[in-house]
């Protein structure tokens, strides 16, 4: 399903972080969203998940209105997301955080064990996906920033999003888990989850995007595939202040 | 996997409460004894029901002593205004805290942290206020008396039948919040506690858990607050509308533990009994001020995990000196990745 955003606008007090932004993104991609520090990204993200709500502009998915709706909506519509700076419940163990994004349907549903064996499986199941089985019974808050940072993206695999938006994934990250990272993203993408990943580490947001939007100043200035991305002059001058 | 003393620790606890509660009148020497068990026990009930906030959503709330008011209150005019028979009376008068839990929690929960006790606090403030001046419906500061349920028994087995009942109402209120706290609501409300945007954006409904919860626990706390009524037969707003209550009962649910099922119940019995000590030595004085409020700080400051969650942690080090620290295991997984990179640098 395509996300989409129109006019989209939002500022704080004189600061105008988005401004006017008409953006989409195509559903079985990865895209990227780049742009340099306080172009809007995070704020773009936040606008898009009911995290604050936008002062004009529209916001759909897949065609259905979720202009201002509230997260868990947004959420339930198939749209998950990770922070820039990585939050996980950080008193729950890993296996616990990774079961809180499981979603009751109605009120005897959650009165089930939260640990019933048929989920529990599926949560330790991302967990080994991601390679931090080993910390099942550890809580968040003892575990390193990277291993967090798994931990942050099974949780929200759990809750099988058909689109997973990013926010920094390879922030403050060693290279051997940005590579796993990368490899991961492709491969989610095979089974067919859409991505958008605000990134600044340039070599991975070419080496596993399909589609490139570069913002500046609250809206886009440059959209296409990285090859188009990477000469076009315009990007040159904002991002790379060339 | 839960480890297995965790899973049978609950249980042995358990059946040594209800063991406790069976044998306690038989063994009190004195009706007054027996009446301080009953004190204890409604101390017990309303910081089980607190925790089902409290313990669950991190939400404190100073408010929930005029929510036992309110309960209190319900019962007893629905009983000499509406004629009710008394336990039908606290059953319906639950029922309409339980109702008016929902607009209060409406307004109430919208704000989170030191917001929110300030709100709860000016909730006992507002109600203070209308029942005292209310005073053709509940009887005003002169107070409002509530017909016992056993005209005739005598005193000591007047105590004795609310020892029971207080007895199986904590049983009930455990029961259910150990429902909870296994539950996928349960675990939902713990997300709520430890990051609420986060569990928000994972697709959890954050409001509509916390009013739910905060109904469930309005309506313990007024089962507790009725009871109350029947038992003790008269209610003075002052009493039943005091933020000094909703304090004492955090600071049982706190010293005990919010994250322990028995957390509160133990909390209360410390403390209760503490405040029934003072009584008889000192008298109601602002010593009881001073002493609540220097225990929530110390408590908070040092133990806010509790007291059995400190000891049990203290325990667990005692025994597993030799096991391996999670960072251990973090360092090894470093080393791992190390090698694996020098490997394929080599390679
Ligand atoms: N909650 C807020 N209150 C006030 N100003 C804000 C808030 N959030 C963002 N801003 C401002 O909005 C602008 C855009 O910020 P945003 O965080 O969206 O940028 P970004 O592209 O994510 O930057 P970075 O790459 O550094 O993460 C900045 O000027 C920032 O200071
Ligand atoms: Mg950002």
């Amino acid at each position: 399903m395509t996300l989409q955003t129109r006019g989209l606008r939002k500022a704080f007090g004189g600061v105008v972080a988005i401004d006017g932004a008409d953006v989409e993104f195509q559903p079985g991609r990865v895209n990227a969203l780049i742009g340099p520090n306080g172009s809007g990204k995070t704020t773009f993200f936040n606008c898009v998940t009911g995290m604050i709500k936008p002062d004009a502009g529209q916001v759909t998915y897949g065609g259905k209105d979720l202009t201002g709706r509230a997260p868990h909506v947004v959420a339930r519509a198939g749209v998950g997301r990770t922070f820039q700076l990585c939050r996980v419940f950080p008193r729950l163990t890993a296996v616990d955080n990774v079961l809180a994004a499981v979603r009751p349907g109605g009120l005897l549903h959650g009165l089930r064990s939260a640990h019933r064996r048929d989920e529990r499986e599926r949560a330790l199941g991302w967990l080994t996906r991601l390679g931090i089985e080993h910390l099942a019974d550890a809580e968040a808050r003892n575990m390193s920033w990277g291993q967090q940072k798994l931990l942050e993206l099974a949780g929200v695999l759990m809750a099988e999003p058909d689109t997973i938006l990013l926010d920094e994934p390879a922030g403050g990250v060693n290279p051997a888990l940005l590579d796993r990272i990368g490899t991961l993203v492709r491969e989610l993408n095979a089974e067919g989850r859409t991505f958008v990943i605000v990134e600044h580490n340039m070599d991975l947001v070419m080496s596993i995007s399909d589609h490139i939007v570069v913002f500046d100043r609250g809206r886009p200035i440059a959209a296409g595939p990285p090859a188009e991305i990477r000469a076009d002059e315009r990007v040159l001058g904002a991002y790379l202040g060339v | 996997m839960p480890s297995a003393s965790s899973r049978y620790l609950p249980l042995g606890a358990g059946v040594l409460l209800i063991a406790a509660i069976l044998v306690f009148p038989s063994l009190a020497p004195n009706p007054y004894v027996l009446s301080s068990g009953v004190i204890v026990l409604n101390w017990a009930v309303l910081a089980t029901s607190w925790n089902f906030v409290g313990g669950f959503t991190g939400y404190i709330s100073l408010g929930h002593g005029a929510l036992a008011g309110l309960g209190g209150y319900a019962t007893g005019l629905l009983i000499t205004k509406a004629d009710l028979p008394s336990f039908v009376a606290l059953v319906a008068a639950a029922l309409l805290v339980a109702a008016l839990a929902v607009p209060i929690g409406f307004a109430a929960l919208r704000v989170r942290g030191a917001s929110f006790v300030i709100v709860s606090i000016a909730l006992v403030l507002i109600l203070l206020l209308v029942f005292q001046s209310w005073s053709s419906v509940t009887g005003g500061s002169r107070g409002l008396v509530v017909p016992r349920p056993f005209p005739g028994m005598l005193r000591p087995e007047h105590h004795r039948v609310f020892f029971f009942l207080y007895g199986g109402l904590l049983l009930l209120a455990l029961a259910t919040w150990w429902l909870l706290d296994r539950s996928r609501f349960g675990m939902g409300l713990k997300a709520i506690r430890e990051d609420e945007d986060k569990a928000e954006s994972l697709g959890t409904p954050t409001f509509a858990y916390k009013l739910t919860v905060f109904v469930v626990s309005a309506a313990f706390t007024a089962l507790a607050g009725g009871l109350y009524a029947l038992w003790f037969g008269d209610l003075d707003p002052v009493f039943q509308f005091s933020v000094l209550t909703g304090s004492y009962i955090v600071l049982m649910a706190l010293l005990g533990g919010v994250r322990n099922l028995f957390g509160p119940v133990l909390g209360a019995i410390v403390v209760g009994l503490a405040l029934e000590y003072f009584k008889v030595e000192f008298g109601s004085t602002p010593l009881h001020l001073v002493t609540t409020g220097l225990l929530l700080g110390l408590v908070v400051m040092f133990m806010p995990d509790g007291v059995i969650p400190s000891l049990a942690a203290l325990v667990q080090r005692l025994r597993n000196r030799e096991q391996s620290s999670i960072r251990e295991v973090t360092a090894a997984d470093l080393a791992e990745q190390r090698r694996r990179e020098r490997e394929a640098a080599n390679s």
